[in-house]
């Protein structure tokens, strides 16, 4: 018993490498998100231009497009709009949902909506405007309900509104061209056969 | 071409360090006197080529050589000069032959300092450290070289150093840190020597001290100054997240200190001794297996160098080889050790039993946060982040026993001590530090039961009981001052070390407890109170920096008597090759607290976005942490380390006739 109890160390080390090796063929930063091949989540949002016009998941509906969570707070999110632009001529579909910074709704703050617009037409005559328009998620009620961690996020939704992809972090050539336009294109293409 | 020299310096490394691990092994097993005088030489002609090949690779960022891919991903030209050295060592590839360098020139200090070794032991531990030698240099030439060129298309300006690591921090930082994680090579080293040589009386334990406290000194001030160099460079006032790579550092240092520990044990009472052996392997295992999560990718972390699978199963494999076959060697060695020491319960065997005790299962606490995640994953129970409150929740609990058997230990004797005689001066103890942790918190106007209240008792009960043990010690001399100059420099380094865990104690409690931080949107003129400081924002100007841009903000700090106390400049830099972002905060640090300023962003409406934070006692964190390596250092100016080589030369001649 004695004897075996030094074997101990050895047993334990050699399970852990079992572990490292499995680890070492799966991606950590993947994650099964929890709103995937789900329907987006109810909700009823202003338009971040035109706060008159408000938008509901059912007008989405009709066209695979990207939901791009973003801020002109955001460096990486400014970063992406040029190439994003690209991509919307090439007749990429793209809707921006805008989530609000410093200003933190739980604290009870608020923000001044003209500065914001005056801010975010500023930022994309800049760059490049890649959206058909822009959804205000002032409460981040909506970015709370897709599980978003930061900015940037998008998310893949199909015609029917079903969230098929959430991709954290920008979009650059090499993620578009190896992850997301294979995605894209494969729900784009069950569009047209609908 | 002197890309090509240092590629060329590290080949002929590779070929001795292949000399080293094999011809004094062999003099080892055959009684082959010629073959284990080889190792010195070999050893210092290791760290030769090994240094050349680093300065040829600093020459080629010196000099902004972007044929060579390292330094045109790590570099530009208009880093500064001290940033390309840095930059040397900023990639996986640069710090790997930093990692090679420090482990090479541990090998050659052990043979140039091991004069009082037997040849025998010598022989062994060069042999095994060659060995590892091996490992790390094939891996750097033929999976991460460093020296790898992009001709004939090269680009003409390099991507420049990850802003983050442009600082200050960086230069010292990693290589104290691979300093300390190689060091426990040595330890390891000798402890493999002693499983070879299959005994385990106090001798080997007496000449691995010295080498281990060299490592956990460095160690120790290379987690301190990371945790420093966070605090101030990122912005969040942290200064420990709990990081799978932070994590990956403390482990090696908690399983080393219970190692300096239970060398104590070893080398004084001849007991502990297949224990001891275990921790030697476990500290350096533990830095290999580091290692390895830091470069394999398999967890997230801000630290992480670029992930392949290639390079993580070729460290894989060597973790197999080295930590595996050690643990083999030690299986198959250890079951015919005994102790014969007899001790009774109340007995400084027993204190330092539960000193391993303890740091052994925050090693546990630490090991498992870190990796469950993984685990869960693998077993396929899906994904999960194991946080800071689980730690320190953890931690809060160990620490309390811990601090409270830290002020017995010191005090209790070996084999036995009786109760009786140690009543009166805790008694004392209890009363003073009870004195002073409410003496501070009445001093601050804040007296409740909180996490500062008992940080300060824990702290003041180690603190006074390590002064007055000193005090103790000293007047069994006759007299103190007498004493002063007899008394064992390890003795002091003890008592400096335990005062430092004392202070890091009260920091942690107090900072946590006190702390306020605020995000502000301000405007020029502005003024925000915050626990007594007014914060004024002077100026916000544009910043015009060698390689970067942004905007500086001058921040006024008044206290609520309305005097100055210091004008802050607050950075947010645009470094320009890289795009992106950095926070410089600005910090004004006074023992007592920490005004800290950091700039956000640009607001719409002309204002800006800070965060100001006020955080007392936040000092004492990293000062708790440089008084322990200090006591480490003053414990290694101990004569008797110097001392006593001619009479383990007799005994290692017999030893040598043996085998």
């Amino acid at each position: 018993m004695r004897k075996l109890m030094f074997y101990l160390p050895l047993v334990l080390f050699l399970t852990l490498a079992l572990f490292l090796l499995s680890g070492l063929f799966s991606n950590p930063m993947e994650r099964e998100s929890v709103t995937t091949n789900k329907p987006l989540p109810a909700f009823s949002l202003p338009d971040l231009m035109q706060p008159a016009q408000r938008w509901q998941p059912a007008q989405l509906r009709g066209e695979t497009f990207l939901l791009n969570v973003w801020g002109t707070w955001c460096p990486t999110c400014n970063a992406e709009l040029s190439y994003m632009t690209e991509l919307k001529q090439q007749g990429v579909k793209i809707i921006g949902l805008y989530y609000v910074l410093p200003a933190d709704p739980l604290l009870g703050e608020s923000f001044d909506l003209a500065l914001l617009q005056a801010d975010v037409s500023n930022k994309l005559q800049q760059r490049g405007n890649p959206y058909q328009f822009n959804i205000l998620d002032a409460d981040r009620s909506l970015s709370l309900d897709l599980g978003v961690s930061g900015a940037p996020e998008t998310f893949i939704v199909d015609s029917n509104g079903i969230v098929r992809e959430h991709h954290i972090g920008d979009i650059n050539p090499q993620v578009w061209r190896n992850k997301l336009a294979p995605l894209y294109q494969k729900w784009r293409q069950q569009d047209s056969t609908e | 071409m002197i890309a090509e020299y240092g590629q060329l310096a590290l080949t002929f490394a590779l070929a001795l360090s292949v000399l080293l691990a094999t011809v004094p092994l062999y003099g080892s097993f055959s009684a082959n006197q010629r073959a284990l005088l080889q190792a010195k030489p070999l050893a210092i002609g290791l760290f030769i080529f090994c240094l050349l090949a680093k300065l040829a690779l600093v020459h080629a960022f010196l000099t902004s050589d972007f044929t060579v891919i390292n330094v045109a991903t790590n570099s530009s030209s208009i880093l500064p000069w001290y940033y390309k050295i840095t930059a040397s060592f900023g990639s996986h590839e640069g710090s790997m032959l930093l990692w090679i360098l420090m482990l090479s020139g541990w090998t050659a200090l052990v043979a140039v300092f091991s004069k009082g070794l037997p040849l025998l032991m010598q022989g062994r531990i060069l042999g095994v450290l060659g060995l590892i030698n091996i490992g790390f240099i094939a891996f750097s030439l033929f999976m991460s070289n460093p020296f790898a060129r992009s001709l004939p298309f090269y680009p003409v300006e390099g991507m420049d150093l990850n802003p983050l690591l442009q600082d200050f921090g960086m230069i010292i930082h990693p290589p104290l840190l691979y300093m300390g994680y190689v060091g426990f090579a040595v330890s390891f080293a000798f402890a493999i020597a002693a499983l070879m040589g299959g005994k385990f009386d106090s001798t080997w334990a007496r000449w691995a001290r010295p080498w281990t406290l060299a490592a956990w000194l460095f160690l120790t001030l290379g987690i301190m100054f990371g945790s420093w160099w966070a605090y101030h460079e990122l912005g969040w006032g942290g200064w420990w997240f709990w990081d799978p790579v932070e994590n990956a550092s403390f482990l090696p240092w908690l399983v080393g200190t219970a190692l300096l520990h239970s060398l104590a044990v070893t080398e004084k009472r001849g007991t502990f001794k297949s224990w001891t052996v275990l921790l030697a392997l476990g500290a350096f295992s533990l830095s290999l297996v580091g290692a390895f999560l830091v470069r394999s990718g398999v967890l997230v972390s801000v630290h992480s160098f670029a992930a392949d699978p290639d390079r993580g199963i070729f460290l894989l494999i060597f973790l197999l080889l080295v930590i595996g076959g050690s643990l083999a060697l030690y299986a198959s060695r250890m079951n015919s050790v005994r102790s014969q020491a007899r001790y009774q319960l109340f007995s400084r065997e027993v204190m330092l039993w539960g000193n391993n005790v303890f740091l052994l299962t925050a090693t546990l606490v630490v090991f498992l946060g870190t990796l469950f995640p993984l685990f869960h994953k693998e077993l396929g129970l899906g994904t999960i982040s194991i946080g800071e409150p689980f730690f320190n929740q953890m931690f809060y609990y160990l620490t309390i026993p811990f601090a409270l058997l830290l002020g017995l230990g010191p005090w209790v004797r070996w084999k036995q001590q009786p109760v009786k005689p140690l009543l009166r001066p805790f008694s004392l103890i209890a009363v003073a530090s009870l004195t002073l942790a409410l003496g501070t918190l009445a001093a601050m106007q804040s007296i409740q039961a909180n996490l500062a209240l008992l940080g300060l008792l824990l702290g003041a009960w180690v603190g006074v009981s390590a002064l007055y043990e000193l005090y103790q010690r000293l007047s069994q001399f006759g007299s103190v001052t007498k004493g002063a100059f007899k008394l064992h420099a390890s003795h002091y380094g003890m008592t400096i070390a335990h005062i430092g865990f004392a202070v890091l104690v009260v920091g942690v409690a107090m900072t946590k407890t006190y702390s306020v931080e605020r995000d502000v949107r301000m405007q020029i003129n502005d003024s925000i109170s915050l626990a007594g400081y007014q914060f004024t924002l002077l100026e916000v100007y544009p910043l015009d920096g060698a390689n970067y841009g942004g905007e500086a903000a001058e921040i006024a700090v008044h206290n609520s008597k309305g005097e100055f106390i210091s004008q802050l400049h607050a950075e947010k830099r645009f470094y320009t090759i890289q795009r992106t972002v950095m926070t410089e905060s600005a910090v004004h640090a006074r023992l007592s607290r920490d005004l800290y300023v950091s700039l956000g962003e640009a607001l719409p409406g002309n204002a800006w976005a800070l965060r100001l934070y006020v955080k007392p006692f936040v000092r004492w964190i990293w000062l708790g942490g440089l008084l322990m390596a200090l006591g480490a250092l003053v414990a290694l100016l101990d004569k008797r380390y110097r001392r006593g080589s001619s009479r383990l030369t007799a005994a290692s001649n017999s030893e040598a006739t043996n085998a």
